[in-house]
């Protein structure tokens, strides 16, 4: 006899179970079950995963769901009754699987996806009713167990005896004919009490009254013992109380007996219920019995119930094809020949239609036109929507691709290998990746469900787990500790997983203030090693699933049988599956991605053209060539529009740009590594930068390939080939292996081996088990090619460590392009680029930052200004003062804290105002957002129009007055009458007296309500104190000899922990003086000394000595830190022998720098120096 | 830290049900089937650790209720009334103690020494 557990939470039943599918169905198989079921709260999010687990164990999966029951009486939309398992029955060719996912589909409909919702997820009773039974058979294909936790299960409590037979009664009576059984459940707490054996009895006995089965479970929330107290710290994340406190609601499991426990106990378990209801040996039998024939009618065939692996893309009658695909995708690839290749003749011709056939070869034997088809027809519909698009990924390798406008690289010009995106050894459907404009990918999503039908598409989800921050945050709820003590810990925490988080108290200087409590407080405190504990638990647990953030799931008219959706954010249906069930449930997935850089870019571009609008003006604007007829160049049109994926990639000043190291804002080449990177590579043509991006990986930077290939490419070092067969190979990166196609063609030049096996090898790199087969062919086929013993083992070392730190050309050629135009952008149009990007904020830094960048490059950053500034950022010609003739930017209203987008919309459609009281009339701004406005000087012209003569100060200060008046009902403006043209009286009025508001006063309060700073940058106020203290500038650090010890300071701008070869933890802080990026590294007696610091503080005074990296590029490895706001602890330097004892002068100094500066008080530290707290 | 009440020693049957207690010095001899069930522990406030892996016992113990005679048949007017306790087990030390003592009309509860 064998017992199968059919009420099973994993852990993604998020805040609810505690165990993985593995675990589970590992300690299942363990004990010599045949089958499993997982039944999670709300949905078959854990399901895929539990199928995976039972085929690896050998089981038999069964498929359910756990699900809140609206209460037939109460409120249809907030009151639940109690909850219920549901079961699918298998082997009815997914009848079963069907009515599942659509019940849970139901169970969500009313649900907003949005966090805080109101409307609970769960069914009425009469569509669970309705979803039992198969609509076609109409023989039932679900079973509904009534148990503890459903209104039966619940009034059993006291001794109430109509309750629970009344309420039985109704399920009964609403339920087809046999889809009801009773669940019975015993975790032996206290008689009398939920989850007691009495309550398991009066259940056996109600449903043996009415002649309902019983079946057996445990209510499995964790695979052992151990997990019991997990689940009581996940009680306290889901309903947000502290243990403590829902200890004595009473709302904790009563006992910790919900784990997985083995047949012989659940036998034991089995036999005490019995005894206790004074039954015999047959009911006994007959319980067990029971449980086990609905575990059989339960037992799930994944191929023919689920679908697993059997790949569905949208029916070709979609996307309008009759005929054959192939005959179609042929015809589209003959069509895109003249566009892609005009005039193409002889070899090259002769080449590309070799690579065509292949390639239509391979899609043909796989049958995958369809799916070409498919990801073409979107790919065209977003072209047609105006919105930038480019595939990245492996796509780029395509011929196809490229002809039918998926990709816009081509793969011949840039010896990309189609194996390594498909071939016929490979049974999955490929992935191709689209990047769109990030702001208008929500509109593109909505497109396709317009275009496929909503029965078709569906929005990917994601899990979201536990990581240490938010892990110490619940525990530490959980414990009822004070929300300040554990904020101040979460801060510290960076960047390890939660289940380190002992290992971690022991090694980094930034814990150890906190380690020492841990230890000191022993006695007093243990709640802080209980923290750890609890943290470690937490770890990596799924905590809620959200929108993936590109993928969008195609099928045909059956994808909403073979997944459950749930509402997103975005209130289009989400899958309740994440990208890995994609594969198994044979769900194409297509990845549309959006990239705040297209934005930025098409931003740019319609300045360009806003600015300039013709193309004269744009080509004398951004110095173009004068192209061949001498009025500018083919790229842009008539009317001012620059095509960017037309623009030739080997602008010489775009390259100067690069190897300047001035990238900031540029795509992929922003980063201080990156900067670092180009600055040593100086990259000279397109091939550079795909390289340079390429290496620009961990695994290179790991491994150390880069130093030889610099060395071997500015011809330090002779370049090496391990043989001459392959430096055709390896000759584009100097002999150094670079790209997962080099690895290819290594493979095929020296086996013969075909590059489709040759993927496969590259695939096995890396894997223990199989590599060791790979290296006995490799080894073999070489020899019998002819290879020396030395050949071979050289190049076999290079593949085999190959398989940590290679990186495929394709995605670093599709990468490459936005690169390029990017830094194009930054090259001939600054400003509308810098726009772009303060609007879209594409890269990894603060915004400050970019603002920063103008300033340095001489770009006139304009004030905000209640009739000039839009809803956007833009570009404006200066009309007076010191920049008047230049281009700059003026700032935007959105952004501003606390000014709502219906009052930004408001204000700009109600521009131009002749004062306040028409802004207040005509916009409705809330007194305080007035004020804010008038704090951040957007009423200065205004204010100067007027003629008065008072200050910004003393404007705040009558606004402020003003708000503690209360609010007259405003003047009516009646639709269409004028406004007498009065000026404004109340401006004019203004009394002066209050003094006029510093510098210092100004840019704090910009980056208050801004988390920019505009009027200056927000270290010029420090400079005083920076010459004191004797710093050097970013922008003389260039100028010193390598190995100078200097003093920087600056604001934090980015703060990195790449892991790095050894394992040894660096980290990698940038500052901004102003002047420009310093970038430090602090290795590990370095991160001793700074401590806390780390991670910790705003403005930092670095000690370091200068890293030459590059003809343009330095940097600083840090010795010291130290936080440059807390002055009493900066170092210093004595006073001249003449002057008085050093202590005095200290006092003065402090005296002096002492007082704030622009950040005092200012919190919002993620927006500003981009590391959160 | 934990639950601070009586030690008693049991001995068991095979099936893990008390057979013989030694309370106080004196033995009882377990006289009606007993009942048992679990009770939840604030294991958060009576231990220190509670690392991933720590095991069984954390969050519940064992609760037996037996009904017991003394043994010592010395005594004169030897049909003494059986006495009610709640015996408590923890999983993780397997060690017993005496949690309550119930008379004929309500429970007492054992004396708590601190």
């Amino acid at each position: 006899m064998s017992l199968t557990h059919l009420h099973v939470s994993t852990a993604f039943s998020a805040h609810y179970g505690v165990s993985w599918p593995e675990e589970l169905t590992g300690a299942a198989a363990a004990d010599g079950a045949t089958a499993l079921a997982c039944t999670d709260r709300d949905g078959l999010y854990g399901t895929v995963k539990h199928l995976k687990a039972c085929m690896a164990a050998n089981l038999d999966p069964v498929v359910g769901v756990d699900l809140a029951v609206f209460d037939d009486d109460g409120d249809h939309r907030t009151q639940l009754s109690g909850r219920v398992v549901v079961l699918a029955h298998g082997h009815n060719n997914g009848a079963g699987y069907r009515a599942l996912c659509r019940l849970i589909s139901d169970a969500h409909a009313r649900t907003t996806g949005k966090a805080g919702g109101v409307v609970p997820v769960a069914v009425t009773r009469e569509e669970l009713a309705s979803r039992t039974l198969d609509p076609n058979t109409l023989k039932p294909v679900l079973t509904v167990l009534i148990g503890p936790d459903s209104d039966v299960g619940r009034s059993m409590g006291g001794r109430k005896y109509l309750l629970p037979r009344t309420l039985f009664k109704r399920w009964l009576e609403a339920m087809p004919q046999g889809t009801v059984v009773a669940e019975v459940v015993s975790q032996l707490s206290a008689p009398g009490a939920p989850l007691s054996t009495a309550h398991a009895v009066r259940m056996l006995k109600l449903a043996a009254e009415h002649h309902v089965p019983a079946v057996l479970t445990n209510a499995v929330r964790y695979c052992e013992e151990d997990g019991a107290a997990t689940a009581d710290v996940l009680d306290s994340a889901r309903t947000l109380k502290s243990l403590p406190e829902l200890s004595s609601a009473p709302l904790l499991q009563p006992t910790g007996q919900g784990w997985l426990k083995s047949e012989k106990q659940m036998v034991e378990l089995a036999k005490e219920i019995i005894q206790s209801a004074g039954y015999g040996t047959a009911d006994l039998k007959r319980l067990l019995a029971q449980t086990e024939a609905l575990a059989d009618r339960c037992r799930m065939d994944p191929s023919s119930d689920m679908g697993w692996k059997q790949p569905v893309v949208p029916e070709t009658t979609v996307i309008g094809i009759a005929g054959d695909p192939l005959a179609e995708l042929t015809q589209r690839c003959e069509a895109g020949i003249g566009r892609r290749f005009p005039g193409i003749s002889g070899k090259q011709e002769a080449e590309m239609r070799s690579r065509l056939e292949h390639e239509l070869r391979i899609i043909g034997n796989l049958g995958f036109a369809s799916y070409f088809l498919t990801v073409a027809e979107v790919s065209r519909m977003i072209l047609d929507m105006n919105v930038r698009a480019a595939a990245r990924g492996s796509g780029a390798s395509s011929l196809v691709n490229f002809l039918i406008d998926i990709s816009q690289v081509n793969p011949l010009q840039h010896d990309l290998v189609f194996e390594r995106f498909l071939s016929g050894d490979r049974a999955t459907l490929p992935d191709i990746d689209i990047d769109v404009e990030s702001a208008e990918r929500h509109n593109v999503y909505r497109k396709i469900f317009e275009r496929f039908g909503a029965e078709r598409v569906t929005l990917m989800s994601m899990q979201n787990g536990y990581r240490a921050r938010g892990a110490v945050r619940d525990a530490g709820m959980a414990l009822g500790m004070d929300d300040g003590e554990i904020g101040e810990i979460a801060k510290q925490l960076w960047r390890f997983s939660a289940r380190k988080f002992r290992e971690a108290l022991a090694e980094k200087p930034e814990l150890r203030e906190f380690a020492g409590r841990v230890e000191r407080d022993f006695s007093e405190n243990q709640q802080l090693d209980l923290l750890v504990d609890l943290t470690e638990r937490l770890d990596r647990l799924p905590r809620h699933i959200s929108m993936h953030p590109c993928g969008v799931i195609l099928g045909d008219s059956t994808l909403l049988d073979r997944t459950p959706v749930q509402p997103s954010g975005l209130g289009l249906p989400m899958s309740q599956f994440d990208k890995h069930d994609m594969d198994p449930m044979g769900m194409l997935k297509l990845d549309v991605l959006g990239v705040r850089m297209q934005s930025a870019m098409a931003f740019a571009v319609r300045e360009v053209i806003r600015i300039h609008p013709s193309k004269a003006e744009v080509t004398s604007a951004g110095s173009h060539p004068s192209g061949n007829d001498g009025e500018g160049p083919d790229y842009i049109s008539e009317d001012g529009r620059i095509d960017l994926n037309a623009v030739p990639l080997d602008d010489e000043p775009t390259y100067e740009l690069i190897r300047s190291t001035h990238t900031l804002g540029c795509f992929q080449i922003e980063s201080p590594g990156q900067r670092e990177l180009v600055g040593k590579m100086a990259p000279r043509d397109f091939n550079d930068l795909i390289i340079d991006i390429s290496l620009f990986r961990p695994g290179p930077m790991k491994s150390d390939m880069v130093r030889p290939f610099l060395e071997h490419r500015h011809g330090f070092a002779p370049e090496v080939y391990p043989h001459p067969d392959l430096k055709p190979v390896l000759q584009e990166t100097h002999g150094v292996t670079v790209f997962h196609e080099q690895i290819l063609k290594t493979f095929d030049v020296m086996t013969g081996c075909g590059l489709a096996k040759a993927d496969e090898f590259r695939r096995v790199l890396g894997n223990e088990a199989l590599e060791f087969k790979v290296e006995e062919f490799f080894r073999r086929e070489a020899k019998a090619k002819g290879y020396s013993p030395e050949v071979v083992d050289k190049v076999w070392g290079t593949l085999k460590s190959f398989a940590s730190f290679g990186f495929c050309k394709a995605h670093g050629a599709a990468f490459a392009v936005p690169t390029y135009q990017s830094a194009w952008l930054k090259a001939h149009h600054p400003e509308a680029f810098l726009a772009g990007l303060w609007e879209h904020d594409p890269g990894m830094y603060p915004k400050r930052l970019l603002v920063a960048e103008a300033r340095r490059l001489g770009i006139p950053i304009l004030p905000l200004d209640i009739n000039r500034s839009k809803a956007e950022y833009r570009v404006e010609r200066v009309e007076s003062g010191e920049h008047a003739g230049k281009l700059g930017i003026r700032l935007s209203l959105k952004g501003i804290f606390g000014l709502s987008a219906s009052e930004l919309k408001r204000i700009v459609a109600g521009q131009p105002y002749d004062s306040l009281a028409d802004l207040r009339a005509r916009s409705r701004l809330s007194k305080p957002g007035i004020k804010r406005l008038a704090q951040l000087g957007a009423f200065d012209s205004l204010h100067r129009e007027s003629g008065n003569d008072a200050n910004r100060a003393d404007l705040v200060l009558h606004l402020q007055n003003l708000q503690s008046r209360p609010t007259k009902k405003g003047v009516d403006i009646i639709e269409g009458q004028l406004a007498l043209p009065l000026g404004d009286v109340e401006l004019n009025n203004l009394q002066r007296g209050q003094p006029a508001p510093t510098m210092v006063e100004n840019v704090r309060a910009e980056l208050d309500l801004m988390a920019v700073d505009v009027s200056e940058h927000l270290m010029e106020s420090h400079r005083p104190l920076l010459n004191r203290l004797g710093v050097t500038t970013a922008d003389k650090l260039l100028g010193l000899r390598n190995g100078t010890e200097v003093l920087v300071a600056g604001v934090r701008i980015a703060t990195q922990t790449p892991p790095m070869r050894g394992g040894r933890r660096v980290v990698f802080i940038s500052i901004d003086d102003g002047t420009g990026c310093v970038d430090s590294v602090f290795f590990h007696e370095a991160q001793e000394l700074a401590g806390p610091l780390l991670f910790g503080t705003r403005l930092l005074l670095i000690r370091g000595t200068t890293r030459r990296t590059g003809p343009r590029g330095i940097s600083l490895s840090a010795s010291m830190a130290w936080d440059l706001s807390r002055i009493e602890t900066l170092p210093f330097p004595p006073p001249d022998q003449n002057q008085d004892s050093t202590s005095s002068s200290i006092d003065e100094d402090q005296m002096t720098f002492g007082q704030a500066g622009p950040l005092d008080g200012i919190g919002r530290n993620l927006a500003i120096t981009g590391l959160g707290s | 830290m934990g639950i601070f009440s009586e030690g008693v020693e049991v001995e068991c049957a095979p099936g893990g049900q008390p057979l013989n207690l030694l309370w106080a010095g004196r033995r009882y001899t377990v006289c009606a089937e007993p009942v048992r069930w679990f009770e939840r522990r604030q294991w958060w406030a009576e231990e220190k650790r509670a690392p991933l892996g720590a095991g069984k016992g954390l969050v519940d113990h064992e609760i037996w209720r037996v009904q017991v005679k003394a043994e010592d048949e010395r005594v004169p007017g030897a049909s003494q009334e059986p006495l009610t306790l709640d015996l408590s087990r923890d999983i993780g030390s397997g060690r017993w103690r005496l949690l309550r003592i119930h008379d004929a009309l309500q429970p007492k509860t054992a004396p708590k020494t601190a």
